[in-house]
């Protein structure tokens, strides 16, 4: 990789991993802040439903991230801090552990205890 | 040995991908329509999947990265939301064909009508998915659908004119009473069939899943040739059956019995066992297939955690899009729609989402930063864009084309 990071062709839609290799999802959005004495800097990672809905835009997108919004309580995207980011490759690699990170996995957890877990033989939740 | 053995197993699982309800039916529809005049598009179609799935099974393994993964880090968010949206569409159309394909065999077996099997092959596919180990399956499907090769024995069993034969696929022609545009319609349908959309995205997952990596290329390569070009022969040899046995009675397939008649002419009550046997096995493994594809799609968009060997609870959205995909589809299987008609129209519409599939793969497998030293070479990109632009044109014909001809009519 250069030093310059595209934030389209780089970040944008990568996968994120945790530490582990484990699945996190998809870069959805980017949070920049505009400070007034510099260039623009890159925060956060937002990821998850809301943070989907936003970047897709038009009617499609404000009704995905209202119905986010009702069922998850917030419109406001899931988070990932920049300074988490160990390395930016085909894949964003963490230098956290899923389970870490606030928010990330509510809807799997919900599913698996309210659906999947509930059919024989789906395997045991980890504890 | 071992190396040998590895190599069988990988070929007989790309036969068994290729070969499914798709095939055995508008192989044996378009024998008894047109005889040997589409054999030509089966070259064509066996020689494009193969290209595509070996670049696309390639950059899996030096990426690490699937199919759908790709297509929406290309081709952003909207695109690919279309993108998606479209192959779950078609794919969950072809699992209701499958369903009821599986169904069909069984009622060739037992003469009890298929819909009582729908729910019962349903049933049957929720307990694979989730519980069997899956690479074993895999291997038992193809090799039990080897049985279907009864097919290509019963065109020498059939004693044909083989000066004929050879004339009829150099020379095609238009049959008597069929017009141009419904011929182009099904050498549409025989693409759709042969270069199953769904194919591609199994095996790109599954050389991810299987963490198959760069060492792994040429033997890649080697499944995906041997198996396409196997099953290709498979295809041709049901179309040549149909043709010996269907056309000159002029028998058309509306039924899967129809499919296996031949077979049955030439060998009896013993190749109609075999014929249920492999169908049953090639298409079961792929009502698997396309149930997992459909998972693959949604889980690879949103980055979810997918995979076959995750136990459902570890991967619970990944699950739930599979079990509301076998639901769906099975209670559509049910409504008594005509399971031919739906076979027709599932492989049909794959030629839709070829192009925006097929584009990320081609740009992709180009990209140095990404496949270094096993980049695309000259012979890989040549047939690419030769094939990117036949199947533009083939999805930009087919709306087109399904209107003109009433659906084939």
């Amino acid at each position: 990789m250069t030093d310059v990071l595209h934030a389209g062709l780089d970040l944008l839609d990568r996968q994120i991993v945790d530490r582990d290799g484990e699945l996190v999802g998809k870069v959805d959005d980017l949070e920049l802040t505009d400070p007034e004495d510099g260039p623009p800097r890159l925060v956060a990672l937002l990821t998850g439903a809301q943070a989907y809905g936003t970047r897709l835009g038009g009617r499609l997108g404000g009704w995905i991230v209202s119905a986010a919004g009702r069922l998850g309580g917030t419109k406001q995207p899931v988070r990932i801090p920049f300074e988490l980011v160990e390395k930016v490759g085909p894949s964003i690699r963490l230098s956290a552990a899923v389970s870490e990170l606030e928010r990330v996995e509510r809807v799997d957890h919900w599913l698996r205890d309210n659906f999947i877990g509930r059919i024989p033989g789906a395997g045991n939740a980890p504890e | 040995m071992k190396q040998i053995l590895t190599i069988a197993l990988g070929v007989l699982t790309a036969i068994g991908g290729f070969m499914d309800i798709g095939d055995l039916v508008t192989d044996a529809l378009i024998g008894a329509r047109f005889g040997l005049a589409l054999v030509w598009v089966t070259v064509v179609a066996v020689i494009g999947i193969t290209a595509y799935s070996e670049m696309c099974g390639r950059v899996a393994a030096v990426t690490q990265r699937t199919v759908f993964d790709l297509v929406r880090e290309r081709l952003g968010p909207r695109v690919a939301l279309f993108n998606i949206v479209g192959s779950y569409m078609v794919n969950a159309l072809t699992l209701v064909a499958e369903l009821c394909g599986v169904a069909l065999a069984f009622e060739l077996a037992t003469n009890v009508n298929y819909m009582l099997w729908v729910p019962l092959v349903a049933v049957l596919a929720f307990l694979v998915v989730w519980r069997m180990p899956f690479e074993i399956m895999e291997r038992l499907y193809g090799v039990l659908g080897l049985a279907l090769f009864v097919f290509v024995v019963a065109v020498w069993q059939l004693g044909p004119d083989w000066g004929q034969m050879a004339h009829d696929v150099t020379h095609p022609t238009v049959p008597p009473g069929e017009g141009t545009p419904t011929y182009l319609f099904y050498a549409l349908v025989m693409l759709g069939a042969q270069m199953t959309p769904y194919e591609v995205f199994f095996f790109s997952s599954g050389v991810v899943e299987h963490g198959w990596d760069r060492d792994k290329v040429g033997q890649i390569r080697v499944n995906n040739v041997l198996g396409y070009v196997i099953g290709g022969v498979l295809a041709i040899g049901i179309q040549a059956t149909a043709y010996l046995v269907l056309q000159p009675r002029g028998i058309q397939v509306a039924h899967l019995s129809q499919t296996v008649l031949p077979v049955v002419t030439a060998f009896g009550q013993v190749g109609l066992a075999l014929v249920i046997v492999g169908i049953f096995a090639a298409v079961f493994g792929s009502v698997l297939e396309t149930l997992l594809a459909s998972g693959y799609t949604v889980a690879h968009h949103f980055g979810w955690r997918w995979g076959k060997f995750e136990r459902p609870v570890n991967a619970a959205r990944f699950s739930t899009v599979i079990l509301v995909t076998l639901l769906g589809a099975a209670g559509f299987a049910l409504t008594t729609i005509d399971p031919i008609k739906i076979t027709i129209y599932a492989v049909y519409l794959g030629v839709l989402t070829l192009p925006l599939t097929w584009l990320p793969i081609l740009v992709i497998a180009n990209d140095r930063r990404y496949m270094g030293a096993e980049v695309n070479g000259r012979l890989a990109n040549a047939v690419g864009v030769v094939y990117l632009v036949l199947v533009t044109v083939a999805a930009v014909a087919a709306l087109p084309l399904l209107i003109a001809t009433k659906g084939g009519l």
